[in-house]
């Protein structure tokens, strides 16, 4: 063997690096950066960075869609199979804390209010020339709850789930740049620097360990087709709350969902190929899903106003903002603006009182959603 | 059914459910709330 051929084998990585391979290996690197020296979502952003960076190396075979990569069979067996979302929701429901709403219910009203992002991009994909099973699929990315939308994506429009799940685990972990613009646009200062009361109002055990069942049990018969989302999401919170199952709770708000978060990051990451992402409707897909978390903050901080008129100034109107599903990036984002507008001001029991009840309206919104699907037949595109 | 139609339909039905699901789970919690309060936890647990 010449000392070319071997030269040649040792290089062969770089001659088939594309320069569209080389934008997204930096997009990684990016990611990184941000989750690392900015401490954005690192848990998430670190995995999807580094995802990005191993699916687009050039013959590494491990891109999400190389067959019998590494990752490329835990993207089937985890992802296609709708397995990931629905575990991660165990652990969610595990970490939730449903206190603040318990003790406050009508902020529950802001997670339907955060919604509505939603149904406006659907509007806006079907202008655009998306088909109906697409623009549902691009429209939950406003749900801001990456296992909802890879959920409904993989159901309705794997060609777009790569995309999909970037742009909502994306846009959930920029929460905190994208919110406060918006909330600073439609609100005054003295609005923002709204105090709102505070008073302690304990939960008893019962309501704690009831409100998953009962919950559940309503949410599920109304739309049966997110059960698996929202049936796995109250599993979660009753195994927290029932106070019996210690391990298992640990294990599901820990281990199990870092794991699952982990994989799930890797595979999104090593999904998102030069190839398919540098195309127009790629690029489309991020965004309406920004216009769609965009139009959550715009129509939640609206209901925060009308809700301040209504009860003469009593709420503040930012606190319409956490009801995303955003949890809890959106309630942080939410104290902070606050404070800084008035710094004796303290929204974070209410903003995650809201945030709570996005993350229950984001699975209903997602369930009547693919109720509605199924209703009209209508068929995965 | 033209599109605008859909997604006009998908808009109403799926916010009013919403609304009206997270209203009544409001109703549900306030319910909750008032037969098992608080303090008759308390009571319990002292007796």
């Amino acid at each position: 063997m010449a000392w070319t051929d071997i030269l040649s084998a040792l290089v062969t990585g770089f001659s088939h690096l594309t320069w569209q391979s080389a934008f997204l290996i930096l997009l990684g690197c990016v990611l990184l950066y941000l989750a690392i020296a900015k401490g954005f979502e690192p848990y998430l952003l670190i995995p999807i960075g580094f995802g990005i960076i191993l699916g687009n190396l050039p013959l590494s075979g491990l891109a999400a869609s190389d067959e019998g990569g590494v990752l490329n069979i835990i993207y089937q067996a985890g992802i296609l199979t709708e397995i990931f979302p629905c575990l991660i929701f165990v652990g969610l429901g595990a970490m939730i804390d449903f206190g603040p709403m318990l003790a406050n219910p009508k902020v529950l009203i802001f997670g339907a209010a955060g919604q509505f992002g939603i149904f406006l991009t659907l509007l806006l994909a079907l202008q655009l020339g998306f088909n109906r099973p697409e623009a549902c699929s691009i429209a939950i990315i406003g749900a801001c709850d990456g296992p909802t939308a890879i959920y409904v994506a993989s159901k309705y429009a794997r060609d777009l789930l790569p995309a999909v799940s970037i742009a909502a685990y994306s846009y959930m972990s920029l929460v905190p740049i994208i919110q406060p613009p918006i909330m600073r646009l439609l609100t005054t200062k003295k609005e923002r620097g709204i105090v709102m009361a505070y008073e302690e109002k304990k939960v008893s055990k019962r309501v704690k360990v009831l409100f998953p069942i009962v919950a559940g049990l309503l949410c599920m018969l109304i739309a049966p087709m997110g059960a698996p989302l929202m049936g796995m999401l109250m599993l979660g919170n009753l195994l927290k709350e029932s106070g019996v199952v210690g391990r298992l709770a640990d294990v599901s708000s820990g281990a199990l969902v870092n794991i699952v978060t982990l994989l799930l990051g890797l595979c999104v990451g090593s999904s998102m190929l030069a190839g398919n992402f540098l195309q127009w409707g790629t690029i489309l897909v991020f965004i309406l899903g920004l216009v769609a978390i965009a139009l959550d903050t715009v129509t939640g901080v609206l209901l925060g106003k009308l809700m301040g008129v209504l009860t003469r100034g009593k709420i503040n109107p930012l606190i319409g903002a956490a009801g995303t599903s955003a949890f809890p990036m959106s309630a942080r984002v939410v104290q902070k603006e606050g404070q800084k507008a008035n710094p004796r001001s303290f929204l974070l029991w209410h903003a995650i009182g809201a945030n709570t009840g996005g993350q229950i309206g984001s699975v209903m919104a997602a369930s009547v959603m693919l109720a509605i699907m199924a209703g009209m037949h209508i068929l995965p595109a | 059914m033209k599109d605008w139609v859909f997604g006009l339909t998908m808009t109403i039905a799926g916010m009013g459910v919403t609304f009206i699901t997270l209203y009544i789970l409001t109703l549900v919690i306030q319910l909750l709330a008032r037969f098992f309060p608080y303090k008759e936890e308390k009571k319990e647990e002292s007796k």
